[in-house]
């Protein structure tokens, strides 16, 4: 580890040359026959900086710089806040755009459920759902709950605190199924992005904290952080030993879209583009890489098959949440 | 020792033809996107991140750091020129950075800034060569309830803010704490007071209001009592610029000052989130219920300026920390240089430092000789920034509202937030014509959102218990502290000053 890392920079860069020589070739004959991508795009990330769709967001826009995929600038910018609804709420109002884009995860079907928000999923301009992720319950490297059954049994004698990003979140319906099928009661405390979760989780202010593993995995290797339970159906090599939901029996089967969307309404030349530019996305070892190291489950579906994953996800997320109670 | 060892090894990396250039690149650029109001680091090192992928690691992630910082440096030119910060955490340096340049004394308060701004850099560096493992601890012990202390104290500057008209200052401080309402409930998800507006629901961002407030509002002032029709006026009734160099005053009287404004910006700059804003504030407080004569605040005192620059620097620094042992970015700019290590398949973590010594050892390095470029190239340039004072205020101002428009423009190109700016200046003139404090609206609007959230999450925590402040031993610490500050030093201020008189009185 000590000294590879400059030798494996130069790796993926020689790795990328001969992918950017291949895709080059390949994507030569449709990109004249439009002039569309000619201005500067504005990508919104709609959380805070160093969180999954952050990365997730910073890692497309890597690849389409290196591949030169994309002819003109591309500006992202953080509009973090209210779990989503700002970002999108700011890419919503900018309808009919070409130049408008963002990442979606699980707040982008949640969200519209919990708040009055003037938007839902379906009115986007839909463009790939590329993955799926899934969500590891911390606890501090310190924490007395060595194993999950600790921590259920503790969680059975007095409630615990589990920390997540945003309210009414994929964070909080993870957490509040498992406690449901496991059968014990948690207080849900929000915070605005991973780093402020984690900083919370450090100073023992809260017993857990719900996130995608791929973002922490420098602390849980080092043992600052223990992972105890795993939501998805298969454990990612990083997390050896840690039990899925569905080992204990207690599968609850939901998991965050991460996709890419345009402002509603915008001009089909755009939505072709960058489907097509998607397709290009996903074949490159940088995005393979990023799958790998962020643990995600590849899902990749185009346009309108993206939409109506979203209407439906949202109408099952829909179901369960007002099953626990949290909207009417 | 193992850490000289460390250093060195780090001096040889950095100290290559090649990676000196991009370091110097990097000063450069931050400089300038420091200097821009409203565009700050964390947009400059977005736009320059991409440029790096076909770079060493080594000297990009140099190039990045230097733009971070260096952005401080810069930040503050336009504090003391134009009443307008550059950014948020050059706030509290307008408080008397700009009466400092009113008094004919923009040369030494810019060579003094410049200088603040290399020790606080300094200090903050060799504090994170030898204390880096022992200050990821202090990284570790903030949770909601610190937070909310934190904010709470970064408020005591209010009292300073509102000045000699307590019930204007406070209407003022109300407003500023309304507008932080607006938006969407972080808790709840529920739209406060957007009136159904898709701009609205991300809240009133404080960056056109200072902007407006600050520049725009000083700008129609000047206009308001006639300033353009003076020939060779400057900015604002500038006295004839007496000397450039700080007098021996200046540097007697700021010594103290930059110690405590180093070490206590670093500490708050260690804390994941607080940052170099509440550092700046917090330092300015500080340094004036220390100080001798607080009633020279606000008119153009020297420690005043120098305490906020020392501090914001010292805690763009500390946040190097949780970015390094922990891998937890503290703002939006350790955050894309978060990306970055991501991007080139490092794993940031507490084991990254040992993982990757050249890398980690490397940037910290060349962090020393970044701040030695920084102070030159600013030494350098402030005669230029100098010679602003000598064009006329009529030419001017024209571009002043330019810069304003497009700095606001510039930070989420949002049409709303420029005319948004606008309004703020016609309300800033107004607060100046009848001595409300612009200051004080833009310090609660920063601070009210941060503290509201810190302490509902704290309550859901503690289950609505308050105990939970004096429970846990960080916050205890804060507490503690803050009572020292608001109680013993006005005591010992009080007692002092008695004692000043009495020896006066019998001598």
């Amino acid at each position: 580890m000590r000294h590879d890392t400059t030798a494996k920079a130069s790796r993926l860069r020689a790795a990328a040359f001969a992918a950017a020589f291949a895709v080059s070739l390949a994507g030569a004959a449709p990109a004249s026959a439009q002039d569309y991508p000619s201005e500067t795009l504005d990508w919104t990330i709609a959380f805070g900086p160093g969180g999954g769709n952050d990365i997730m967001a910073r890692t497309i826009i890597d690849i389409l710089e290196r591949y030169d995929l994309y002819p003109s600038d591309i500006r992202a910018e953080n509009r973090a806040g209210g779990s989503g609804a700002v970002g999108w709420g700011h890419l919503y109002a900018k309808a009919g755009s070409a130049y408008d884009i963002s990442t979606t995860s699980g707040s982008f079907v949640t969200t519209p459920l919990q708040a009055d928000t003037p938007w839902q999923p379906a009115d986007f301009t839909p463009v790939a759902l590329l993955a799926t992720d899934d969500l590891a319950l911390v606890v501090n490297g310190s924490s007395e709950f060595e194993t999950i059954d600790d921590l259920i049994a503790a969680a059975k004698e007095r409630p615990i605190t589990i920390a997540g990003t945003g309210t009414v979140n994929v964070d909080f319906i993870v957490p509040t199924l498992f406690a449901e099928a496991a059968g014990f009661e948690f207080d849900y405390v929000s915070f605005n992005s991973m780093a402020d979760q984690t900083t919370a989780l450090l100073s023992n202010a809260v017993d857990v904290m719900t996130g995608n593993p791929g973002e922490i995995l420098g602390m849980i290797e080092s043992g600052d952080l223990r992972a105890l339970v795993y939501s998805g159906v298969k454990v990612p090599s990083e997390l050896e030993g840690v039990p899925t939901m569905a080992d204990l029996g207690y599968d609850i089967g939901v998991s965050m879209p991460r996709g890419l969307i345009l402002a509603p309404d915008a001009p089909q030349e755009a939505q072709e583009f960058w489907i097509e530019t998607m397709k290009k996305v996903v074949e490159t070892p940088e995005w393979q890489a990023y799958i790998n190291t962020n643990q995600l489950t590849e899902n990749i579906k185009y346009g309108e098959d993206f939409r109506v994953f979203l209407v439906n996800t949202q109408n099952r997320f829909e179901s369960v949440l007002r099953e626990v109670g949290a909207i009417q | 020792m193992d850490i000289f060892a460390d250093l060195v090894m780090g001096l040889s990396l950095a100290i290559t033809p090649i990676n000196l250039l991009y370091l110097l690149v990097g000063a450069m650029v931050g400089m300038i996107v420091g200097v821009i109001p409203g565009f700050g680091p964390s947009a400059g090192l977005a736009i320059l991140l991409p440029v790096t992928f076909g770079m060493d690691p080594i000297g990009a992630i140099m190039m990045l750091a230097a733009i971070y910082y260096g952005a401080m440096y810069g930040g503050t030119i336009t504090s003391i020129l134009l009443n307008t910060p550059g950014e948020s955490a050059t706030v509290a340096s307008t408080f008397d950075g700009f009466p400092l340049a009113k008094n004919g004394r923009a040369g030494p308060a810019l060579v003094m800034q410049a200088v603040a701004s290399f020790v606080g850099g300094t200090v903050g560096v060799v504090l994170i060569t030898i204390l880096a493992p022992m200050f990821s601890q202090v990284s570790r012990s903030f949770g909601p309830p610190e937070y909310f202390l934190l904010a709470s104290m970064g408020m005591l500057t209010l009292i300073v803010m509102i000045g000699a008209n307590w019930k204007l200052g406070c209407l003022s401080a109300l407003v500023g704490f309304a507008l932080g309402t607006v938006g969407v409930d972080l808790e709840t998800g529920q739209g406060r007071y957007t009136f159904g507006s898709a701009e609205l629901i991300g809240g009133i961002y404080f960056i056109p209001v200072a902007i407006g407030l600050f520049g725009l509002g000083e700008l129609f002032y000047a206009f308001y009592i006639g300033l353009h029709r003076q020939g060779a006026g400057s900015i604002v009734q500038f006295q004839k610029e007496k000397r450039f160099w700080p007098d021996r005053m200046d540097w007697i009287s700021t010594r103290w000052t930059m110690v405590r404004g180093s070490i206590l910006g670093f500490v708050v700059g260690v804390i994941p989130g607080a940052g170099a804003t509440i550092a700046s504030l917090m330092a300015y407080s500080l340094e004036r219920s220390v100080s001798k004569t607080p009633e020279k605040f606000g008119q153009g005192e020297m420690a005043g300026l120098v305490a906020p620059e020392t501090a914001n620097n010292a805690a763009s620094s500390g946040a190097m920390i949780p970015l390094l042992t922990l891998g937890i970015p503290g703002s939006a700019s350790t955050a894309v240089l978060l990306a970055a290590f991501l991007l080139w398949g490092l794993r940031p973590g507490p084991l990254f430092m040992a993982q990757n010594p050249e890398l980690a050892w490397g940037l910290i390095a060349s962090m020393y000789l970044g701040n030695m470029a920084l102070l030159a190239i600013s030494i350098f340039a402030i005669p230029l920034f100098v010679l602003l004072l000598k064009v006329p205020y009529r030419l001017l101002a024209p571009a002043i509202v330019v810069i304003c428009a497009l700095g606001t423009f510039s930070v989420h190109a949002s049409f709303i937030e420029t005319w948004l700016m606008f309004a703020a200046g016609i309300v800033g003139f107004f607060m100046r014509l009848y001595g409300f404090s612009p200051a004080a609206l833009v310090l609660a609007l920063v601070l009210g959102p941060l503290a509201e959230e810190a302490l509902r999450q704290t309550m859901t925590i503690s289950r609505g218990s308050f105990m939970i402040f004096v429970d846990r031993p960080a916050s205890l610490w804060i507490l503690a502290l803050t009572v020292v500050l608001l109680g013993l030093v006005p005591l010992f201020q009080k007692l002092s000053r008695a004692a000043g008189a009495a020896a006066k009185a019998g001598g």
